[in-house]
């Protein structure tokens, strides 16, 4: 059973990076439980997490949302390379707030990035997944978090 | 420190009172003794000057004796010899005082005038031969007597002239002496006073420093006592590091207590967490002090990366086990003027709020014990237990459904609350109704957050997240309790005695049992006896009396099954909270004190009937409509419009309620409601019709079964 | 601080975008960027020929992570100031790298703000 404390963190690793990124808060929408393999946008910075808890949280996001971000932090290359360090970066952040705050329980990896139409997103049979649209300006994102 | 400098100052101020005392001893000794001989000098210059004054006259009364016996030609031999006695004396005696008191200013008057004295007397005292003849006539002066003679009456003239001057002069002479020697004495009177008056003050300032001096010691022994008693009571642990690393020779008791350890001083601060953590902590903590003693990074830096913030130790517990406690380091930088002198190490044993938080966490997993969940279980014929577990999972899915609705104003977020909790209030009821404490409870607490959201007055996704997380686990409780019907069932097929399962003998049903987790088929009658068993529940639960009877349940279509079922659940908590008075406002009313709840369900002509009655207070219309008011459900001018029809309408609006009070039973305001969902989702239709003060009836007409609608609801 | 040298500063961090973000938010007239570079290896190689009195420094990067890196930089100028600029916030972490040999530490993400006050803090360190 996942804590509220854990998904709280996996969040705040999230909106916080825009908060601070991009100078504009990010806010949730309203979270929801998906059984089977989430749907994923364009690009999606992945962590693994082994330990006491195993399964992968990810940030997935469309390009449209991305190209704005990268927009308001004053960014003006747009390449797909650019897309992918900035859900790296996001990931990045989720993967340091989790460490700081469960560094002793779990194991958490560098974070991985995928992108294309349909990426391979690891993902566990029958596990259940928290899905978290994080919405920022007109666009909307998703945390997933799947942890067992 | 403080300490050993106050006493070294204090030591220095005694030997100064010391010194000063000798040295002012010293000179009072030594001028006193040098005024004691001055005036001793004083005293014989004076008795001298008081002498001399009686020798002017001497001097000129001899030389007139030695004139007279000359004249007379007598024996002058004696006289002279007085006299040059006298003058002998004088003149030694002068010379003496002359030689005592040189620069005596009274004195040089008859010195000068002595000195005038000299070249007339001289003559007269060195004359040394005969001053007479003998002849017949008798004796005449010789020639050397007659000079002698000259010489002796120009010296008498001389001295009466002068005696009377001489004597004035050393009378001023003697009295100025004895001027000194007065002056002298009251010198050495004031030097003594000055003496014991400055000897009385140091003593003074010696026993006043002594006095101040015991009083510092006190304090300074007091202070030391305090200090040893917060070290010794203080719940931190306190220490000094040096630069190498080492424990100073000051700490806290506390220190005993977290590390099972007596003494610290000189322990190194690796060799205190040695044992107590594991290497790669020990390795980063010896970082870490290390760093503390450089400059490369200010102290805030070096706050956020201190890395013994919660640092988990596991130690002997004294009883030869092990026990694992936490601990919290704060470490403080204490700087001189050359950097860093020591460092002040804080340690608190935080175990017990940690495991506080830990047991918090913990106690949301087993919130109801596996035992109680079970005991609640064995009660149930299984065919039931899977049916709920089948609605209740299709309901939660329809609350996730309704989560799923993307949303972002509140507005969106508020809409979503209602239908969430008419799912979730008929999935509590069916749990309570089976005694299924621990998923009712359960429900009851994701039910109290969304009550808890419509109060708040701006709804976003944060006050949904602890909801989703709550549904999650709501959803694999569930799941548990499906396996552990599972296997229930499987151990009645193993064992069909049933020996420990009281009740459970008429549930046995071997045949529907081996489908498992297949929906099993639906049996309406079994709804009967959970009935009756919520109706006593309900009647102790609100003191109320009341008997049930139930007819024609058997004949409930199983696709109607699970709809009656909530429907009568609905109802019958309905009419037990709200409709049935307690005995006393029955006999009050004049009516039987236990009231009587009548569910009939029968075929119509055009498909079935279910009539539900209580004879109870009924319901007024006005109260319907200001309770629908007071919910904002409807504004005050829609409720003055309203006839009787429309207001009893209102009961079937999702959102409202008469009663306030959030008990587990009724009163969120979702009751009538989600029956009249579920009854227009099959194709029905619900009345109601009441008398205040008589009774109370809900009549809902159920198409007939068409074979399509069989599996709506699954 | 205007009357001194300018400092030179040196990028080491595996994203474009956070080396373009610190080139970009660093408000500091006497500090000239001498070089970037996208991970430890890159790093050693510029270093020398760049001599940078300040570097910025990612911990997780391919090839040759931060912390490893900041011990050669030292070894190579004991004089030189590091931050490290990293989303890895657990605390064993950050010692590993002060003890190494940096001297400040900043969490990802960062605003501009805190950016430049983590690098005024080194340079006065310099």
């Amino acid at each position: 059973m996942l804590y509220e404390q854990e998904l709280k963190t996996f969040v705040e690793g999230t909106t916080n990076f825009f908060e601070v990124a991009a100078q504009q808060p990010a806010t949730l929408g309203s979270p929801y439980l998906l059984e089977g393999t989430p749907a994923v946008h364009e690009y999606t910075g992945v962590i693994t997490i082994s330990g006491k808890r195993e399964g992968v949280v990810y940030f997935t996001a469309p390009k449209a949302m991305l190209t704005v971000l990268l927009m308001k932090m004053q960014e003006n290359d747009f390449s797909h390379e650019t897309m992918r360090d900035l859900v790296g970066e996001v990931a990045n952040t989720i993967s340091g707030n989790a460490r700081r705050d469960f560094g002793r329980d779990f194991v958490i990896s560098v974070p991985s990035v995928l992108s294309g139409e349909k990426p391979d997103v690891p993902h566990k049979p029958g596990q259940r997944s928290f899905i978290i649209p994080i919405n920022w300006r007109s666009h909307s994102a998703k945390l997933v978090v799947s942890l067992s | 420190m403080t300490f050993a400098g106050t006493e070294r100052r204090r030591q220095l101020v005694t030997a100064g009172i010391g010194t000063a005392l000798a040295l002012l001893m010293g000179t009072v000794l030594i001028m006193g003794f040098r005024l004691a001989t001055h005036m001793r000098a004083d005293i014989v210059s004076l008795q001298t000057a008081s002498s001399l004054q009686a020798y002017p006259e001497q001097i000129a009364g001899q030389l007139n004796a030695l004139r007279d016996r000359l004249e007379v030609r007598a024996y002058a031999g004696q006289s002279l010899a007085d006299l040059q006695d006298t003058v002998g004396r004088f003149d030694h005696d002068l010379k003496r005082l002359q030689a005592g008191n040189p620069d005596l200013p009274q004195l040089a008057q008859p010195l000068r005038l002595w000195r005038q004295y000299s070249p007339v007397l001289e003559p007269v005292i060195s004359f040394s031969g005969q001053p007479y003849v003998d002849s017949d006539t008798g004796s005449t002066l010789s020639r050397e007597g007659r000079e002698h003679y000259a010489a002796v009456k120009q010296a008498q003239r001389f001295a009466a002239e002068n005696a009377h001057a001489l004597r004035q002069q050393l009378t001023v002479l003697a009295a100025s002496l004895q001027r000194a020697a007065s002056n002298a004495a009251a010198s050495l009177r004031a030097l003594l006073a000055a003496g014991v008056l400055a000897a009385v003050v140091l003593a003074a300032v010696a026993a006043w420093f002594q006095f101040t001096r015991g009083r510092h010691e006190r304090a300074a022994r007091e202070a030391q006592e305090q200090t040893r008693d917060i070290l010794r009571t203080v719940r931190e642990g306190f220490f000094l590091l040096d630069a190498d690393y080492r424990i100073g020779s000051v700490w806290s008791e506390a220190l005993t207590r977290m590390f099972n350890r007596k003494d610290f001083s000189g322990l190194s601060f690796e060799e205190l967490l040695k044992d107590l953590v594991p290497p790669a902590t020990l390795a980063t903590a010896a970082k870490y002090i290390k760093l503390l003693w450089g400059d490369r990074a200010h102290e805030n830096l070096m706050k956020t990366i201190n890395p013994l913030g919660q640092l988990e130790i596991t130690a002997n517990d004294g009883h030869g086990g092990k026990e694992t406690r936490y601990l919290q380091f704060d470490f403080h930088r204490v700087t001189g003027a050359e950097g860093v002198r020591h460092v002040l190490c804080a340690v608190g044993d935080i175990t017990s709020s940690v495991l506080l938080a830990r047991e918090l966490q913990d106690s949301q997993e087993s919130a109801n014990s596996q035992l109680d969940m079970m005991l609640g279980m064995l009660h149930l014929d299984p065919l039931q237990l899977m049916s709920f577990l089948d609605t209740s999972e299709t309901g939660l899915k329809l609350v996730n459904a309704i989560m799923k609705e993307p949303a972002r104003s509140d507005a969106e977020f508020r809409r979503k609350l209602a239908g969430m909790m008419r799912e979730l209030h008929s999935i509590k009821g069916e749990a309570s109704i089976l005694n299924l404490r621990s998923i009712a409870s359960r429900v009851h607490v994701l039910e109290d957050m969304l009550a808890e959201c419509r109060k708040k007055p701006e709804l976003t996704g944060n006050d949904f997240l602890p909801m989703v997380l709550k549904l999650d686990e709501l959803l694999a409780h569930l799941r548990g309790v499906r396996e552990m019907g599972t296997r229930l069932t499987s151990l009645r097929e193993t064992a069909p005695s049933t020996a420990g399962a009281p009740a459970g003998s008429a549930a046995a049903q071997p045949a529907a049992a081996a489908s498992g987790g297949v929906t099993p088929q639906r049996r309406a009658e079994d709804l009967a006896p959970a009935l009756k068993g919520m109706a006593e529940r309900l009647a102790a639960d609100h003191a109320k009396q009341f008997s049930l009877s139930v007819s024609g349940l058997a004949d409930v279509p199983a696709p109607y099954a699970a709809t009656i079922k909530d429907c009568l659940i609905q109802m019958l908590r309905n009419a037990a909270v709200h409709g049935i008075e307690t005995p006393d406002v029955r006999r009050a009313h004049t009516k039987n004190a236990a009231g009587s709840v009548r569910v009939d369900f029968r075929r119509a002509a055009d498909g079935f009937e279910l009539l539900f009655e209580d004879d109870g207070a009924g319901i007024k219309p006005e109260t319907l409509r200001s309770a629908a008011v007071l919910r904002q459900l409807i504004t005050a001018e829609e409720a003055a419009a309203m006839d009787t029809r429309t207001s009893m309408a209102l009961i079937f609006r999702p959102g409202f309620s008469t009663r306030d009070e959030v008990s587990m039973d009724a009163g969120r305001g979702v009751g009538m409601d989600v029956v009249a969902r579920s009854v227009y989702a099959i194709g029905g239709k619900i009345g109601v019709s009441t008398h205040p003060g008589k009774f109370t009836r809900f009549r809902i007409v159920l198409p007939p079964i068409e074979g399509a609608q069989s599996t709506a609801v699954a | 601080m205007n009357a001194r040298r300018a400092f030179k500063l040196m990028i080491v961090d595996d994203s474009n975008i956070m080396r373009r973000r610190i080139e970009r938010s660093q408000q500091f007239e006497d500090l000239q960027v001498v070089g970037t570079a996208g991970n430890g290896v890159e790093a050693l190689a510029l270093f020398s020929q760049a001599d940078p009195d300040v570097v910025t420094m990612d911990l997780t990067m391919p090839q040759m992570d931060g912390i490893e890196c900041i011990g050669r930089l030292v070894a190579l100028k004991p004089a030189v100031r590091i931050l490290v600029i990293s989303a890895l916030a657990d605390k064993a972490t950050a010692v590993e790298a002060m003890e190494r040999g940096a001297n400040g530490f900043l969490n990802k993400p960062f605003t501009d703000r805190q950016l430049n006050e983590a690098i005024a803090d080194l340079m006065r360190r310099a």
